[in-house]
């Protein structure tokens, strides 16, 4: 081993050294970045323009769905639940808020039932009765035209 | 490196090979290692690596007739079972060697736990191991979906909302997952793409590092710690090849019958095909996945429920640096066995209360 001369240029303030790592180290972070950039950009769905036919959706006819009954129908992409009961034609999100199954109205019990954790709603408000759901069913329009019925998508 | 290699007439197959690639060294390196007399792994890593092996055979077969859009993907099952020769058994030997696998797989990870084999040095192998039963466990949830029945489909809903539960991450990590808002036709082919494609080159890779580490390391001997600093292991030790490997492959044998016997009694099912509108009564998944199920429907708080099992994992994970005590025999380390049994206990216990719910 031979003595390093004492101004080894390697150690002083602005070396050649360190431009070089320095230079390494750009190459590699953009080389990096070049390659993961694109792959999580084509990993990221792109936006579909959502099929949300707005306005009023004709879901069937009053016979459907006599007292005391309930019933899932599609709106646009989201299912909805339609259940008449005392107080009339209600309309609720049947997209259970807790982790995502659909609800189901149970004839039985005249609630409307998750049938994956067992979530109960109240079939007039939409509110929990019990179960894990974090929060009630969010209410939608429901309108009746002559026998027909429509769910009124914002 | 120099041994004591068997005398070889020349002119041998062994020569021929010697001669161009000095094989015998590698052989050495790799089969002709000892292992201690002690060390009793019930050879269940081995087991759950040959049960992997099924799945890569099984499964490259399935994907030859399999079809991953929503419109043909349950037909072209029904099809495997139905029409192919030997369709239904590929398929049920499919489905019931990734059970066996993660049953196995759990089975190594309470033996490495039970004979502490994750102390010292072995940390990084546990930790690695963590890892394989991430990427198996993903196995399980991508495949679940591709028959795209209703058990596939509202299983993935409720297991893809759990992930867009966790804070911070979870909107983004959900559209990531289905590929969009909803489980449709983009989720099918991100779940079959990582299913045949990410999740066995990840595991094939992830198991090579976990068998290097053994192999560098040498099987525990669960009677007594791993000297410090490291010193070539005293006492009793018998040849891995072929002793060992031979008692491995009987155990193999046993895991093909049982496939076969299993495959046969109990066939792979097919429920209704997936109806986006209609969740079925009594939806649940997986067994290994119903402690989980339970779990969330008993925790008020959606995200307390979701990170549950994820701090567990973590805490799993870090296992051996948390563990400081050395000895690794059960009677000088009752907290870590107690804690071991109280939480299989727990695991069991809302399993069985999953499964009768
Ligand atoms: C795909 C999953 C896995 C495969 C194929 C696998 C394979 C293996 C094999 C073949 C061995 C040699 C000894 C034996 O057969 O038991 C081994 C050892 C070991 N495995 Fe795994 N393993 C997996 C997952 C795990 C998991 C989940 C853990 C724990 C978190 C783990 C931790 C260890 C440790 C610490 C050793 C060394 C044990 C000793 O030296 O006695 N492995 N593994
Ligand atoms: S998804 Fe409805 S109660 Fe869990």
């Amino acid at each position: 081993m031979s003595q390093q001369p004492t101004a080894d240029p390697g150690t002083s303030g602005f070396s050649r050294r360190r431009l070089l790592a320095a230079l390494a180290g750009f190459s590699i972070i953009s080389t990096l970045t070049m390659i993961v950039a694109p792959i999580l950009g084509f990993l990221i769905p792109p936006k579909t323009s959502g099929a949300a036919a707005g306005g009023k959706v004709l879901v069937g006819t009053v016979a459907d769905i006599p007292p005391g009954q309930g019933k899932v129908v599609p709106v646009g992409s989201s299912p909805t639940i339609i259940v008449n009961t005392d107080q009339g034609l209600n309309a609720f999100s049947a997209i259970c808020p807790h982790l995502g199954c659909i609800v189901t109205w149970d004839p039985g019990s005249n609630v409307i039932l998750c049938p994956c954790h067992d979530g109960r709603f109240n079939p007039t408000t939409g509110a929990v009765l019990s179960g894990p759901p974090p929060s009630g069913l969010p209410a939608e329009e429901v309108t009746v035209e002559d026998d027909q019925i429509f769910v009124v998508s914002s | 490196m120099t041994t004591d290699n068997p005398p070889t007439s020349p002119g041998s197959v062994d020569d021929w090979f010697e001669s161009r690639l000095h094989w015998r060294a590698l052989m050495d390196a790799l089969l002709h290692v000892r292992v201690p007399l002690e060390a009793k792994t019930f050879f269940f890593g081995g087991m759950t690596l040959f049960l992997f092996g099924v799945q890569v055979v099984t499964g490259t077969l399935l994907a030859l007739y399999y079809k991953p859009t929503p419109e043909a993907a349950y037909d072209s099952v029904l099809f495997i079972t139905s029409d192919v020769s030997f369709g239904w058994l590929i398929r049920s030997v499919h489905h019931w060697s990734a059970n066996l696998m993660i049953l196995f797989l759990v089975f190594h990870l309470l033996r490495v736990f039970f004979q502490a084999a994750y102390k010292y040095p072995r940390e990084l192998t546990w930790v690695v191991g963590i890892g394989l039963l991430g990427l198996t466990m993903m196995f399980g949830f991508t495949g679940y979906l591709l028959p795209w029945d209703q058990r596939a489909y509202w299983a993935t809903v409720v297991g893809t909302e759990i992930a867009g539960g966790i804070p911070f991450i979870g909107d983004a990590l959900l559209v990531l997952l289905r590929g969009g808002a909803d489980v449709t036709e983009a989720t099918l082919s991100r779940f079959f793409g990582i299913h045949v494609l990410v999740l066995p080159l990840a595991l094939g890779a992830v198991v090579a590092i976990h068998l290097v580490f053994v192999h560098q390391q040498g099987l525990a001997n669960p009677t007594k710690p791993d000297p410090r600093p490291p010193a070539v292991p005293q006492g009793r030790t018998k040849p891995f090849f072929p002793h060992y490997i031979l008692e491995e492959v009987i155990a193999w044998l046993f895991l093909l019958a049982m496939l076969v016997v299993l495959s046969s009694l109990f066939p792979a099912g097919l429920e209704e095909e997936a109806n986006p509108l209609e969740t079925p009564a009594h939806v649940k998944p997986e067994w290994y996945f119903l402690g989980v199920y339970e779990l969330l429907k008993h925790i008020p708080w959606k995200v307390v429920g979701i990170l549950t099992p994820m701090v567990f994992i973590v805490l799993l994970a870090v296992l051996p640096f948390i563990d400081r005590n050395p000895e690794v025999r059960p009677r000088k380390r009752p907290l870590a066995i107690a804690l071991g049994i109280l939480t299989i206990a727990v695991l069991i216990g809302l399993t069985i209360w999953g499964y009768y719910s």
